[in-house]
Parts: C-alpha cells; structure tokens; sequence
C-alpha cells in the first residue's frame, strides 16, 4: 500500500477545518472585545480634562477649542481635526473641522478657562472682568476672586435651595389639599360643610403662603443672579454670564496631573450623584441610577417568590407526566417571548385594564386625568417580574435538581414532612443556584428597555418614585432608566454630536453594572455545579 | 411526640402543598394568560358588523308616498322628515311624538316640493315646482341640562345656505338636477335639459387683489363629446367635479373649478357590454367615484397615471353586488364606507378592503334612507310607512385579512401596493396598515443576523467544547455568557452611532476584508504546515489554536483598512456607494442590514454558542474514545461523530437565537432607519414588527384600529416565537432524555 502524501493527510483528516473554528471562536471573542474596547474608551475619557488649544487660522481668525478627532480631509489633501469649540450660544455648534493645512499656529495659553454652564453647554474662553451687585462698577480680577465670588454664590444658592424644598412641601400639601376637595365635590358633599369649609381655610393659608415664599424665592433669584462676570471668547467677543448660571471654573491648561486626576473623580461624583442638565446631555445620571434601581427592587420583589414557588412546584410537588412537560416547554416559552410583547400585554392588561379600574374605584374624582392608568413605577415593575420570571423559575429548578435524592430521603427517613423537607433542607441546599436566578433575572431588568418604553418610562422625571410626601413610596409614578437614557439622549436629542459622550458614558455605566452582576451569578452558578457533582455515580 | 404539634406540621404541610400547587399552576397559566389577552385585544377587528333597531314608529309626515327626505341625528333620538308640501317635521324616537314643525319656503311663493337631494352633513338641496332651489341645512347639537342630573337634550336647527332662481320656463322642466353650495358660498346648478343637453350655471363671489368684492357669473352649455343618453349625474361636495353616466355605460368627468371653464376630463366607455349605469356617487374624501350599474354591480373609480403619462379614470375596486338594478348610491361622512340601494334592501360595503359589511332588508320596500353624520346610525321609511332606526356596530371596517396581508390598491396609488402607513395630518386620510412589509422587515433582519451568527456560534462551540484546554474553556464559556447579558440597547447604540458610520466610511475595506480573512487564514495554515515540524511550536495545536490566529485577523483587517479606499479609487471610480447606485441601482442607506447582521448577530451568538457548547459537550465521551481509538482523526470525530449526535442540540440552539432574533427590538429600531420598504437588498434598511410596536403603539388610541392592529403583530410576533421556542424545547427534551443529563 503507497502511504498517502504527508500534505494530504494534513488536509485530509480536517486539521485547517480546526483551524478555522478556532478563527470562528477568535472572531466571536474579538467582537465582544470591540464592544467593550469602544465603549470603554470613548467612555473614561469623557471627563478627562484635555488641553484647550488656541488655534490661529490662515484667513486671520482664532479658535479655542479642545481636540476630539482625527481624520483625512475630505479632498484628501491631509488631515483634519475635530474640535469641540463650546460657546453654543455664541456659535450655535459646538463642534468644528478644521483642515490641518488651514492652521498657521496652535498654542496652549494657561490662562484660558472652562466654565461649566447650567445652560447652553461649556464656555471656552478668558476671564476679562467682574461684576457682583453691590459694586459700582465692573473690576478686572484674578481667577482666585472669581472663584471665592463663585464660592459665595454657591452657598448662597444653597440656601435658595432650602427655600425651594419648602416651596416644593407647602404646594404638595396644597395639591393634596385640593384632590380632598375634588373628593368632596365628586361626593356631592354639601359646599357649606363645615368639614370641607375647614379644608378650603387650610388651603387658603397653604396657597397664601406659597405666593409669600415665591415671592420671596424670586426676589432672591434675582439677588442672586445680579452678580456676573464677563468673559471673551478667541476672537475678544464678550459675553456676560451671571455666576448663578456657572456650574464649575477650572483652567485644563494650569492643571498638574494630580489636579487632574482628582478633577477626574469629582466628575465621576457628579455623574452619579447630580441631576441632568441641558435635556440630558450634561450634568449626572442620579434619577436614571435611582430608578433602574427602584425598579429592579420592585421587580424582584414579585419575580423572586412566584419564580420560586412554580419551580419547588415543578420539581418537588408536580408528578412528572405530560402535564410538566408541557409547562416546561411553556415557561421555556415565556423565557423566549420577545419583550416588546410583554411590553404590549403590560400596557393592554395592566396600564389599561387594572390600572384604569384601580382609578374608576379608588380615584374617580380625578378622572380623565389618570393616576395608576397610566405608564408608572408599578406597572413597568410587573411587566418585567413576568418577563424575568423564566430565569428565577430555570434556574430555581436546576438548582434543585441537582441536590442528590439522598438528601430528601434522609430528611423523610428522620420523619419531616414534605414542608419541612423543603425549607430546612431543600431550599437552603439551593440558595446559591437561587440567587444566581435572581441575579441574572436583575441584570435582565436592567438592561431590558422596550417593554419599559411603553409602560411608564420617560426621559426625564418630574420628581423620584421615592421621598418625603406621604406614602414616600409612590408607585404610580414615572421615573427613569439608564437604559432608555441611552436611547433618548442618542436618538431623541437635538444635538446628537454633543450628547454622544453623555451616551458612552451611560453605556459604559450600564454595561458595567450588567456585566458586574451576571458575572458574579455565572461564577455562583459554576460554583454550584461542582458542589454537588459527587452525588451521580 | 406532642399530637398537637404532629397535627400543625402535618395541616402546614397540606396548606404548603396546596399552596404550592395554585400557586405554581397560576404562574404557568399567565403564558396562556398573555396569549389570550393580546388575541382578546386584536380579535374584534374581525368581528362581522351587525345593527340593531332601536326604534320603529309610524312615519309623522303623511303617508311614504309624499315623504321626499328624511334624516337623524347622531344620538339616533331625533329624526326628521320632509314631504311634498315642504313641511318638514322633528319627531322623537323615544316617544314618537313631534317634537317641531316647519313650514319651507321657496323663494318664489308657495308651492310643492319635486325633490330633495342630500350631499355632505345633512345640507338638503329643495327642489320647487317652478325649478328654483334652496338649500337648508340641519344642524343638532347636544345639550346638558345643569339642573336635572346632566340629562341630555339634542337640540335641532335650520340653516338657510341659499337658493338658485328659477330658470327661464321656456327651458322647459329638467330632467335631473344637482347644486352645490360650498364653505365660500360658491354656488353650483347643474341640469339635465329636457333635450338631453347638461347645462351648468356657476356664481363665485370673489376678493380680488384691491380688496373688493368680485361677482363672477357664467352660464354654459357643457360639452358631451357626442354621448346622448345621460341619465345620472353627481358633483363632489365642492361642486368642482362633475361626473355623468349614460344608460350606454358611459362615463363622463368634467372639471368646474374654474367658473365659468369647465373641462371634459374623461369620457370612457365604463363597461364593455354597454350596461346602464344606473347610480353614482363620490365615496368620502372626494377622490373616488361608486358606480352602480343596472346588473346590480358596485365599482368605484379613480384617476391614475397610465401609460402615455395622462391620468385617465380607472375602475379600481369591485364591491358586493344586488340581486336587480343599483336604485341609490351614498357614502358614510366618516370614512371610505358606501351604502348602495337595490330591490334585496342596502349592502353596506368598504371601498378600499372591498370588504362586505352588512346588508339591511326590513320588511317593506325601502322608500327612503339616510345615514348619520357619524356613520353609526342608519334611518329607513318602508313602503308601510314606518320610521325605522338602526345603531350600526361597524369597529373597523378598514380592517380585512386583505388588507393586512395582501396588496391593496389605495386611493391616490397607481396601482396596488404594501404599505404601512398608519397616520398623516388631514382628516380624511385613510391609515394604510399593511402587516406584510413588517413581517417581511422582521424576517429579512433575522435572516442578515442568522446569516453571521449560526456559523460563527456553530463553529466556536465545536472548538471550545472539543479542541480548546479544559482550562481555557473553563474561561470562555463564562466569557461568552456574560456577552449574552450585554443589553442590546447598548449593542444598538453601538450599531447605530458607531458602526453606521465607520461602515459606511469603510464600506470598500469591508468587503476587501471579507476576501482578504479568509485567503489570509488558508494562507497561515499552509505557512504552518511547514512551521508545525518544530516541536516547541506544535504545542500551539493542541487547544491554543484560536489564540494563533487573533494576530492573523488582527492583521487582516488593518491590511485591508488601509487597502480599502485604494481599491475603491482604483476598481470604483473613488466611491462604492455612488457605484453600486450607477451599476447596480441598489441605494445604500446609511442603516442598512450589513449593520444588522452584525448588531443582531452579536446579540444571538452567545444564546446559540452556549446551547450549541452544552449539546457538544454532553455527548458521552465514550463515543469520541471510541472514534479516535479507531484511527480517526479529532475533526473527524467531530465531524462523523459528535456532531450528528449534537445536532438536536444544535438545532434547538439555533431555533431559540432565532425566535430571539425576531423580537428583538431596540436594536432594529435604533439601527434599522425604520422605513416600511420591502427590499432584499443588503444595503437597505427595514421596518420589523417589534420596533414598529415600539414605535407606535404609545401614540395610538385606545380600542381603535392601529391600536388593535399592533396587539395583532404582537400575536404574529408571540406564535412565531411560541412554534420555534417549543419545537427547540421538544427536541432538547428528547435530548434530554436519551443522554440521561443535560
């Protein structure tokens, strides 16, 4: 027999067909990489405070702006640059390309600031003088008095605040003063009732003092707000801004590194600690975080018990036959229904079946205005307790199965019943594989928007599900979430350019808190397997 | 042991279990639950219509014979009739008393009604003995009584539009006539001559550019291209258009909206075998026109574009059609709805689904109908001379299983087509809501997706679980299942503002890249056939392989950026989009199905991989021992042996990444551009079921069609899923079953 060529043989048994599913397995890991990769860099480096640069063109003119990309230019000629000039109400964009070969000379000047704005975006440019209101006359400072001023400025606004949270309080209590009344008038209670003449006094005095406290919180503002200072831009236009509207003052150009890096961190503070500003594309992501997280609460608070029940149903009470098959195909079937049908059935059953008969019942004196028939906090938490039901009942399951038969019949042997089997024995064997149920059903929640775009999510909030007003927890309100921030400030936004680091860093925000809490219930999970692997012989 | 406490843990123990039970059943039973909501939602849209009498009483107004119009209000508590006398008469249909009386008056003295001929909201055109015309109006409108716990009064009123004068009496008595008086009060008379001839008489008080009040008047004999047998006429509400039909089939269309200039339009012959056109009438909107002919047929027409460039009047939709002649033709003042008269009673059909509503035939000969404002309530004067008024329940007459899934000839096109369309800003525009180009959207992206995914899931669960170190699997399975929990929002905000942009950018080095991988892989692998003789290097093969590779695919895609714009320079003349629209005439939209297939395609790798991984993997050993130890290779193994006996797996694996793909939603409504089109090509975007429930079920009105229309595509998006999700459960329960574990 002739041996076959060396180089067929390699062919032959299918050597490179392991070659290429290996390249199958690279390009599947190298995409997930990519993914990570982008969102991480075009992430972190949002807040970092780069070098404003001083741009002087050919044709005379001068730019301040922060670099932001590179490009080839697009008569091919060279490269081009990104620069974020800012100053939206001076220019109307905030962004610029400039071709490599228009530029005669760029330089970084220390003195040239940044000023956070809660409107209209950052400001680039220089400190030419300042104005608080009980000078006569505008003076030219340094940088240290503006800032002190600022400083000034901040506690006084602070103590506005304290007015604002008292305002906020007396017109609540006004409000719920006002639907006791509508009550009463839908009661067809007599207008001379000395219960209800009662409430309109105290809702005369609550509203008489709201008019005093916003009188008073007015005239502060305009206190406030007579302090300016005036800046100018690259090419000395001014601008006078009043120091109420500064959020933040620093100098990227001065700054050392260590300067830098804690700048990096108070931004990061704020990112998860402030309110948005600018229709969401600047400031914090707090009531997104608060909501995703109150809406994860709420959500577990149903999945977590009905998971738990059907499955110790499933595996400990049902007798196998057709009837569990059946239900197990149907609840792998409720695990591959695509959201946005939850979504759709949430706001066909519960928005505007139990929501609207829970307001014809409970509120009818507030109808049309709706109160729960309407997308809220409780309903959006519902849809997503039945979406992310499958994976607590899955894993539930899996976790029970896998304790050894031995474990049950020594318990029965020592004369426990089923119950008791179950809760001393059973279900604490279990909790690992119980908990990474649940903790996979979260990160579902927190990553799943379509179902909440229909039942009661919004791009921004009035007030958080959560605070001080009885019943402090209110349910049927809106609120919002970091997934939908995403596709709102990216798709919705007016100006997609300067939202786009707020998205970066919301993704980036998300797909680590997502990634975070799966990996840690696929690592409980491979845990588990192999605990209880020495029982099958 | 304490009896009591034996007694409590046994009574737990039963309360547990049936706790248990009801409850774990219940959760199970929301599956069947959500179903039978969604379909509970979406089914009336195919509910048959019907209508309910709600009243009968004796007509108040003499005997039919004498009765000339006859109308009701929206509420279906008022109605009125007119005789030949001119009295017109409000009678309640709740106690069958007269509620008011009313002498009209023509403008020349007393004298008797001919005719009266209804157009638009309830505007009645009187036609007098001496051929002069007034036009009344008949206005209701609800009261609510403070006082008297909010009962509801429906108050009446007359409004005088205005009148024609008398002709000249030489002329003789018109055989037909129709007058229109429109919102500017612009007067329209049209007549039937006794000679045949159509005479139209127009008057338009008009401001001119100074500010004064401008008298245009005319009066003309209108061209009739020859046709000598006219015997129905009827103008749009406007008075602007002006059709004819003759007892030969003829057709006729003029144009009046200049005074004074009117225009033959069309002239056709409408049917070939010459049947009388009996009845005509413009459906709502004024666009279409109805046609009843003498062998009882409903058609309706409208101008479209034809070969030569013109636009000629085209029979469009054929409607139900009467056992004898069509008598009376009208329309419903709500939407394309039309009632048409025979001597088997009314048949009320909807143009546009060609759909039969109901048809109503009460005892008696129908002397007389109208409709209501709303469309819902319908009044009839027998030949017995009974009132008769009837509450119609017709939910969603636009709605038929043609015109959700076939192609539909709308009003406007020029020939039928799929769409979706669900709104546009004026009133009587017809939502065009076509679910075939959704379905289509949804399995073309799931298509694209599976295309990238399958293979590249398939292959990469083959390698991890049977090549790759026991250790380094240990690490990518984990790695691969935290990729399935990335949520897809992100992946689509990926898709859209980054990956769009650089594929379209780079769309040339794409495409090098997808020639270039795979020469440059086959190329490595010879490279290392000679290489794989040292032995240090050798240690790469068993289970590093797919580390190897990573610089080769790195290094590709770099080589082939870099080369990209100087291929398109060189073979496209610079620019590959503006290519493939020359050469090929494919548009390249930005968001299109290459970003699709890779956006979705990431999202269903890691679901197909890991049910894929765990069928390879649980193939008992004992027949891979059994393989090798025969002398087959490891890929033969995989290849002969271990797959075959996976491929349930791999099957329900693939089954379960589909049925995700075709719900996913935020990434095809971020990365899709969302246009209704149906197009297979790659470089084209789409409009899938779920990213339009997305977007459109939080504008649309509760209970209404669009509303109902949604909840069905969530159904159509639930069996889907619901056929594929159990047909890869079955096939991993057998697996299951024969591999004891899995």
């Amino acid at each position: 027999m002739k041996k076959p060529h060396k180089t067929n043989r390699y062919w032959g048994v299918g050597e490179p067909l392991v070659w290429l599913s290996g390249a199958a397995l690279s390009l599947t890991l190298l995409s997930a990489l990519t993914l990570l990769i982008v969102i991480m860099v075009n992430g972190l480096g949002v807040f970092w405070p780069s070098p404003l640069q001083q741009l002087k063109l050919k044709d005379g003119s001068q730019v301040i702006g922060m670099q932001t990309q590179v490009d080839e230019s697009a008569d091919g000629t060279g490269m081009r640059h990104q620069y974020k000039i800012a100053n939206r109400d001076l220019y109307g964009l905030d962004f610029r390309w400039i071709d490599e070969i228009d530029v005669e000379s760029r330089s970084t000047p220390p003195e040239l600031l940044v000023l956070e704005r809660s409107e209209y975006g950052d400001f680039y440019g220089r400190l030419q003088s300042l104005q608080l209101r009980d000078w006569q006359e505008s003076r030219a400072v340094t940088l240290t008095e503006l800032q002190s001023s600022l400083q000034q400025v901040v506690s006084e606004k602070a103590a506005l605040n304290e007015l604002n949270a008292k305002l906020m309080g007396v017109s609540h209590q006004s409000e719920n003063l006002r639907l006791k009344l509508q009550k009463l008038d839908y009661q067809k209670v007599d207008p001379q009732d000395s219960q209800r003449l009662a409430l309109v006094a105290q809702k005369d005095v609550l509203d008489h003092e709201f008019s005093n406290l916003s009188k008073v919180q007015g005239e502060r503002v305009g206190k406030i707000r007579r302090s300016t200072a005036t800046f100018a831009d690259a090419s000395g236009q001014e601008k006078e801004i009043s120091l109420a509207d500064i959020v933040q003052v620093y100098t990227p150009n001065q700054m050392t590194l260590s300067k830098k890096i804690l700048f990096y961190a108070s931004k990061l503070w704020e990112l998860v600690s402030a309110e948005p500003r600018e229709s969401n594309t600047e400031g914090g992501l707090f009531p997104a975080i608060f909501g995703t997280v109150m809406l994860i609460f709420v959500m577990s608070l149903f999945s977590f018990p009905m998971g738990v029940i059907a499955a110790v149903y499933l595996r400990e009470y049902a007798k196998e036959g057709l009837l569990v098959r059946i239900v197990r195909i149907a609840v792998n079937n409720l695990a591959g229904i695509p959201s946005i049908v939850y979504g759709i059935f949430g706001l066909g059953f519960f928005v505007y079946g139990i929501g609207h008969s829970i307001d014809v019942l409970f509120f009818p004196e507030r109808l049309p205005t709706p109160t729960f028939g309407t997308g809220g906090l409780l309903w959006a938490s519902l849809t997503l307790a039945l979406l992310t039901v499958p994976v607590v009942i899955v894993a539930t399951e899996e976790a029970l199965g896998a304790i050894p038969r031995e474990m049950r019949e020594g318990s029965y042997a020592l004369g426990a019943t089923k119950f008791q089997t179950l809760c001393r024995v059973l279900l604490p064997m279990a909790s690992p594989g119980i908990l990474t149920g649940l903790i996979l059903a979260m990160a579902r929640a927190a990553g799943e928007v379509a179902p909440l775009m229909i039942t009661g999510v919004v791009k921004l909030a009035p007030a958080l599900p959560l605070d001080g007003n009885f019943p402090f927890l209110h349910l049927d309100r809106k609120f919002m979430h970091l997934g939908f921030h995403i596709y709102d400030i990216g798709f919705q936004s007016p100006n997609v350019e300067a939202a786009k680091p707020m998205v970066f860093v919301t993704a980036l925000l998300l797909v680590l808190i997502v990634l975070l809490m799966s990996s840690i219930a696929i690592r409980l999970r491979n845990k588990m397997k192999k605990r209880y692997t020495f029982g099958t012989f | 042991m304490n009896s009591d406490y034996l007694k409590k843990i046994k009574r737990n123990d039963r309360l547990a279990h049936w706790a248990i039970t009801i409850g774990g059943l219940a959760i199970i039973l929301c599956v069947v639950f959500i179903l039978v909501l969604i379909v509970e939602v979406s089914l009336p849209l195919f509910i048959s219509p019907d209508a309910q009498q709600t009243a009968s009483i004796a007509s108040p107004n003499g005997p039919e014979s004498k009765v000339l119009a006859i109308g009701m209000d929206e509420y279906l508590e008022t109605g009125y009739t007119i005789n030949t006398s001119g009295e017109m008469r409000f009678v309640s249909f709740k106690d069958s008393g007269v509620l008011d009386q009313v002498s009209l008056q023509s403008p020349t003295g007393p004298q008797s009604l001919l005719a009266v001929e209804t157009y638009g909201r309830l505007n009645h055109v009187l036609h007098w003995q001496d051929g002069s015309l007034t036009v009344e109006q008949v206005r209701f409108r609800p009261e609510f009584d403070e006082h008297n716990n909010n009962q509801r009064h429906i108050m009446h009123q007359l409004e005088h539009l205005g009148e024609f004068p008398a002709p000249d009496p030489a002329e003789g008595r018109a055989q037909l006539t129709q007058a229109r008086i429109d919102a500017d009060g612009r007067q329209t008379r049209v007549d039937l001559l006794a000679d045949g001839r159509l005479q139209l008489q127009q008057r338009e008080l008009s401001e001119n550019l100074l500010g004064e009040q401008e008298l245009s008047e005319s009066r003309q004999i209108l061209d009739l291209d020859k046709v000598t047998s006219i015997k129905v006429l009827t103008l749009s509400d406007n008075g602007m258009q002006l059709y004819a039909g003759s007892t030969n089939g003829e057709l006729l269309h003029w144009d009046l909206s200049e005074v004074g200039e009117a225009e033959l339009r069309d002239h056709l012959q409408a049917f070939a075998d010459k049947r009388a056109i009996t009845s005509l009438s413009l459906v709502f909107g004024d666009v279409s026109l109805a046609v009843g002919d003498d062998k009882g047929q409903v058609t309706t027409w409208f101008t479209v574009r034809n070969d030569d460039g013109g636009r000629t009047l085209t029979r469009i939709h054929n409607l139900s059609s009467h056992a004898g002649a069509v008598t009376g033709l009208s329309h419903s003042l709500r939407d394309k709805t039309l009632v048409s008269q025979g001597s088997d009673g009314l048949r009320f059909d909807y143009m546009t689904s060609e759909r039969f509503l109901l048809g109503i035939n009460p005892a008696g000969a129908i002397h007389n109908y109208a409709l209501t404002t709303r469309g819902d309530g319908l009044i009839v004067l027998t030949g017995q001379g009974e009132l008769i008024a009837w509450k119609l329940r017709i939910p969603h007459p636009e709605i038929s299983f043609k015109t959700l899934f076939r192609k539909v000839w709308y009003e406007g096109y020029d020939e039928p087509a799929y769409v979706w369309q669900s709104s546009a800003s004026t009133d009587d525009y017809e939502p065009k809501l076509s679910l075939t180009p959704l379905i289509f959207g949804s399995l073309k992206g799931t298509f694209y997706a599976m295309l990238f995914a399958v293979p590249l899931a398939i292959f990469g669960a083959i390698y991890t679980s049977q090549f790759a170190r026991p250790r380094l699997r240990g690490m990518i399975k984990p790695a691969v299942e935290v990729m399935a929990a990335v949520p897809t929002v992100i992946i689509g905000f990926l898709a859209a503002l980054w990956l769009a942009p650089l594929i379209e950018r780079s769309l040339g080095s794409l495409f090098l890249s997808l020639i270039l991988v795979p020469v440059a892989l086959m190329l490595s692998i010879l490279i290392w056939q000679g290489a794989r003789k040292f032995e240090p290097l050798k240690r790469v093969e068993r289970g590093f392989e797919f580390l190897a590779v990573v610089p080769v695919i790195i290094g590709t895609l770099m080589i082939a950026s870099t080369l990209g714009p100087g291929m398109e320079n060189w073979l496209f003349a610079g620019d590959l989009k503006q290519w493939l629209f020359n050469e090929l005439g494919t548009r390249y939209d930005p968001r299109n199905c290459i970003i699709i297939a890779f956006a979705m395609g990431f999202a269903v790798v890691p679901i197909i991989f890991t049910i894929a991984e765990d069928a390879l993997s649980n193939v008992p050993p004992s027949l891979k021992a059994a393989s090798l130890a025969l002398g087959a290779s490891r890929w033969q193994t995989v290849w002969r042996v271990i797959l075959p006996s996976a491929s349930p797996g791999i099957f329900a694996g693939t089954m379960i990444g589909f049925g995700r793909a075709v719900g996913e939603t935020m990434i095809v409504l971020m990365a899709t551009g969302n246009t209704a089109i149906m197009d297979l090509s790659i470089f084209n975007g789409m409009r899938p079921l779920s990213a339009n429930i997305a977007v459109e079920i939080p504008e649309a009105p509760v209970d209404g069609s669009l509303y109902r229309v949604l909840f069905l595509s969530a159904v159509i998006l639930f069996v889907l899923t619901f056929i594929v999700n159990t047909l890869a459960e079955i096939v991993r329960q057998r697996l299951r079953a024969k591999y004891g574990r899995f």
